[in-house]
C-alpha cells in the first residue's frame, strides 16, 4: 500500500516538490494542456539548468496549425450550441434526471486512447516504461509496461517507481476548461482485468483556490489476476461472486483526500459536480512487468449506498 | 538565488578538487555550469553504501556497518556498541541515518523491534521542549526530521508501530512534536486500509511450487467448484549415463462448468494453449497458461425448455414496462472473447511439459482427443532454457498454414 502521510508542513513541501512527486504523478502530466504546463514548469530535475527560452519562441506560428485550430474550435462551438439546445450536457432533461448508469470512457478505437495521457517516473529520471494500446480485438485498452524502482542518481530524489495513466481534461471550444458533472451518481464502476497488482484510482476535482490545485482523491483497486474480467464494484468491502466474475464498485464516499501524495489531516468528501480527471497509478514497489486491461469506466447510482463519507471529518484528524 | 549559491559552491569545489581555476569555471558559462551542477548532484552509486575510511567524511559510521556477518544480531550489536560507548550519544543522527541505509543489507527492514532499537539511540528527554517559545518553534529540527525518517521508512515497508514506539517518541521528543504527529497519523490510517484487499495474499508464500501453484490457481479461477489436479510432481530422475534429469511440476485447474463448456466445443475448430501470463503475488511473479478457444460466431444460446420443471419456470420473461430510471445496465458492447477451458501452471513453458497437461486433461475431457491443440506461446522469461521450442507466432499466420504444420505441432490425437 503506497500510503504516505502528511508529515511536514506545506512550506517544507513546496521547497521539495521532487520527492513528493512520485506519489502524485497525476499532477505532473506530460505537458499537453495549458494549465498543466503552468504546473510542470515549476518542477525541474535536480542537476538540469533552468529553461530560459523566451515564451514567444515556444509558440508555433504556423498558418496550417491556425487553420486547423479555427476549424476545430468552431466545430466544437457548433456542437456545444446544439448540445445546449438539446439539454444539459447534450442529453435530454429526461435522460439527465432518470439515468442510473453512465459509461464515461470506453475503449473501442484509437480515438478513445487519445483521451488519456501516460506518464511514469521517467519524468523524474526513473526507468519505468509505460505504453497503452488497444487489446486483442480492438475492444479494450491494455495499459502495460515495466515498473522499475531504481532511484535516479540525482542526490535528491528518494523514491521512484510509478506508472500512471490519466484522462485528459475535457476542453471545450477555444480551449475553455470543462468538467464532468457526476452528481447524479455515487459510485465509480470499473471493468478491468489485471495481473494481481494493486492499483490506485485518483480523481481530480476542479477547485477554486490555487492552493487546492494539488488535491487528489484516491482509493485502491485490487486486481485478482487470471483470464476473467473483474467488475470492480465494491459494496462496503463485500464483494458478491456471481459465476466467476466478482462485482465490485467504489463509492465516491470512500475516496480520501491527499495532496502531493500525502494524506491530509482535514478530510473532506469528494464533490462530484466538477470532476476534471480520473487516473490510475501503480506504485507497489515490485519491479517487473505489469498490465491492466480496461474495458470501460462507468458510473452508477447505487441506491443501497447511503454513506456520505467513510472517514472522520474532525478539525484535526489524528 | 539558488543558482548563484550553486555557482559559488561549485567554484569552490572545482578550484579545490579538480584543479580547474576558479575563474575559468565561471567564465565558460552555461555549459560548464551544467557540468558542475551535475557533478554536484551525482549521488553515490546504488546498492550498499560504500565504506569511507577518512575521518572527516560526509557520511561517518559507514564503516561500522561493514561486517562479514549481516543479520539482525550483528545489526543490533552495532547499535549497542554505539550506545554503550558514550553517554552523550554524540553523532546519533548520523548513525541512525547510516543504519537506515544499511537496513536492507542486514535484512531487518521489516522488523519492528529493530526500528524501536533505532529510536532508542536518541538521547532521552533532551529534545523535549521546556517552555512555550521552544514549543512554538521547531525544537531540535534535525533530530525531529531524523525520527520522521525512521517512521517514514517503517511506513514504506508497511510496518505498524506499536506502543513502545509511541513511548520512546514521547520520551525523546515529548507530546505534540512532529514525530508524535507522524506516529498518530500512521496509527489512524494504517488500520483503516489494513483489510481493504478482497483478494488477500498471505504474508509468507508457500515454498513448495505445487502448493504455490495450487494457491494461485484457486485465486485466478475464482470458482469454488473448481478442482486442482497435479499432472506431474517435481522430481529428479537419474538417467543411465549418470546425468540427472529434472522433471518440473505441472498443476492444472478445471471447474465443472469449464468441463461442460469444453464438451460443447466444436471439435473441428482448434483450441489454443496460450501463455505465459503473469500473476503477481506481492513481489513475486508467477506465470500461468490457459486453454481457450476463439469466440464462436455460430454458437447460439441454448433455450431452456420451460416445461422441464413442473414446479417453477426456469426462465421468466415478463414484459415489465421499465423506465429509464430502473435500468441499471451499462450501455456498452460486450467484449467478445473465447471461452476459457482450463488453466495450469508449469515449471517451465516448453511444449513438452504443457503437452503433459493436455494429455492429462484428455482423461476428463475426451473431446480433446479429436480437437487440434495449437500452442500459442509468447517468449516468456521461463522459456530461456529451451530456445529451440520457443514459438511466438501471430494469429493470422497460424490459420494459413495450419494444415501442414499440424503434425509437427504435437497435435494431441491419440
Amino acid at each position: 500500500m503506497a500510503l504516505s502521510l502528511n508529515i511536514i508542513q506545506k512550506l517544507h513541501l513546496c521547497r521539495h516538490p521532487r520527492w513528493t512527486k512520485p506519489f502524485c504523478p497525476l499532477l505532473h502530466p506530460s505537458s499537453q494542456l495549458l494549465q498543466c504546463k503552468l504546473y510542470s514548469s515549476k518542477y525541474r530535475r535536480p542537476g538540469l539548468p533552468p529553461d530560459n527560452t523566451p515564451p514567444w519562441k515556444r509558440i508555433n506560428f504556423s498558418f496550417e496549425k491556425g487553420v486547423a485550430g479555427v476549424k476545430k474550435h468552431f466545430g466544437l462551438l457548433k456542437k456545444e450550441v446544439e448540445d445546449h439546445l438539446r439539454g444539459p450536457g447534450g442529453k435530454t432533461l429526461r435522460e439527465n434526471i432518470l439515468e442510473q448508469t453512465n459509461v464515461v470512457w470506453e475503449f473501442r478505437s484509437l480515438e478513445d486512447l487519445d483521451k488519456w495521457t501516460l506518464s511514469s517516473d521517467q519524468e523524474i529520471g526513473g526507468k519505468s516504461q509505460v505504453s497503452l494500446k488497444l487489446g486483442r480485438n480492438n475492444q479494450t485498452a491494455l495499459f502495460y509496461g515495466t515498473l522499475n524502482t531504481e532511484v535516479p542518481r540525482d542526490g535528491e530524489t528518494r523514491y521512484s517507481g510509478y506508472c500512471t495513466m490519466k484522462s485528459k481534461t475535457p476542453l471545450g471550444a477555444f480551449n475553455r476548461k470543462l468538467h464532468y458533472d457526476w452528481s447524479n451518481f455515487n459510485t465509480l464502476y470499473l471493468r478491468v482485468r489485471g495481473d494481481g497488482r494493486p492499483w490506485m484510482v485518483n480523481i481530480k476535482s476542479d477547485s477554486y483556490f490555487s492552493q487546492q490545485r494539488d488535491d487528489l482523491y484516491n482509493y485502491f483497486i485490487y486486481t485478482q489476476g487470471g483470464p476473467y474480467w473483474q467488475d470492480i464494484k465494491c459494496r462496503e468491502n463485500v464483494y458478491i461472486s456471481l459465476s466467476s466474475c466478482c462485482l465490485w464498485q467504489i463509492p465516491f464516499s470512500k475516496f480520501f483526500l491527499s495532496s502531493r501524495g500525502r494524506i491530509q489531516d482535514n478530510q473532506h468528501p469528494l464533490w462530484t459536480d466538477k470532476i476534471t480527471a480520473v487516473g490510475f497509478t501503480l506504485g507497489d514497489k515490485a519491479n517487473g512487468p505489469f498490465q491492466l486491461e480496461i474495458d470501460f469506466i462507468g458510473l452508477c447510482n447505487d441506491r443501497a449506498h447511503t454513506e456520505e463519507f467513510a472517514y472522520e471529518k474532525y478539525k484535526r484528524n489524528p | 538565488m539558488r543558482t548563484l549559491r550553486f555557482l559559488i559552491s561549485a567554484r569552490h569545489l572545482c578550484a579545490r578538487g579538480r584543479g580547474i581555476p576558479a575563474g575559468q569555471a565561471l567564465g565558460t558559462g552555461n555549459n560548464a555550469q551544467k557540468q558542475v551542477t551535475c557533478c554536484l548532484h551525482t549521488s553515490p552509486p546504488p546498492g550498499p553504501p560504500q565504506a569511507t575510511s577518512s575521518a572527516g567524511s560526509v557520511t561517518p559510521y559507514e564503516d561500522v556497518f561493514q561486517r562479514e556477518q549481516r543479520n539482525k544480531a550483528s545489526f543490533v550489536e552495532v547499535l549497542d556498541l554505539y550506545c554503550n560507548r558514550d553517554v552523550r550519544r554524540r553523532g546519533h543522527v548520523e548513525i541512525i541515518e547510516a543504519a537506515l541505509r544499511w537496513m536492507t543489507e542486514f535484512g531487518v527492514e521489516k522488523d519492528l523491534e529493530v526500528y524501536n532499537k533505532l529510536l532508542d539511540v536518541f538521547p532521552k528527554e533532551v529534545f523535549v521542549p521546556q517552555n512555550y517559545i521552544q514549543r512554538m518553534f521547531n525544537h531540535y529540527p534535525r533530530q525531529q526530521e531524523c525520527a520522521i525518517r525512521v517512521l517514514e521508512q517503517m511506513e514504506n515497508y508497511g510496518i505498524t508501530p506499536n506502543k513502545q514506539t509511541c513511548f520512546l517518541l514521547l520520551q525523546i521528543f515529548g507530546a505534540r512534536s512532529h514525530p508524535i504527529r507522524k506516529y498518530q497519523r500512521m496509527m489512524y490510517w494504517f488500520p483503516r486500509f489494513k483489510h481493504t484487499n478482497p483478494f488477500p495474499v498471505p504474508a509468507e508464500l508457500p515454498a513448495d511450487p505445487v502448493e504455490l501453484s495450487r494457491m494461485c490457481l484457486h485465486r485466478i479461477a475464482n470458482d469454488l467448484d473448481s478442482r486442482v489436479a497435479v499432472y506431474q510432481m517435481p522430481y529428479t530422475e537419474k538417467c543411465d549415463d549418470g546425468k540427472e534429469r529434472e522433471h518440473l511440476h505441472v498443476v492444472g485447474i478445471q471447474s465443472p462448468s469449464q468441463v461442460s463448456l469444453l464438451a460443447a466445443h466444436n471439435p473441428s475448430t482448434p483450441v489454443y494453449v496460450e501463455g505465459p501470463f503473469p500473476l503477481w503475488l506481492r513481489k513475486t511473479c508467477v506465470y500461468y497458461y490457459i486453454l481457450r478457444a476463439d469466440p464462436d460466431p455460430m454458437r447460439k444460446e441454448e433455450e431452456i425448455d420451460n416445461e422441464r420443471s413442473l414446479y417453477y419456470p426456469l426462465s421468466l420473461d415478463l414484459e415489465l414496462d421499465r423506465d429509464l430510471g430502473d435500468d441499471d445496465s451499462f450501455d456498452v458492447d460486450d467484449v467478445e472473447e473465447g471461452p476459457v477451458f482450463a488453466m495450469c501452471m508449469a515449471g517451465s513453458g516448453d511444449e513438452l511439459l504443457l503437452g503433459k497437461w493436455i494429455r492429462g486433461l484428455q482423461e476428463t475431457n475426451p473431446i480433446l482427443g479429436q480437437t487440434p491443440v495449437v500452442f500459442r506461446l509468447n517468449s516468456g522469461p521461463q522459456e530461456l532454457s529451451v530456445p529451440q521450442e520457443k514459438e511466438a507466432e501471430p494469429k493470422g499466420e497460424l490459420e494459413d498454414d495450419e494444415g501442414e504444420r499440424e503434425p509437427e505441432r504435437r497435435r494431441m490425437e491419440q
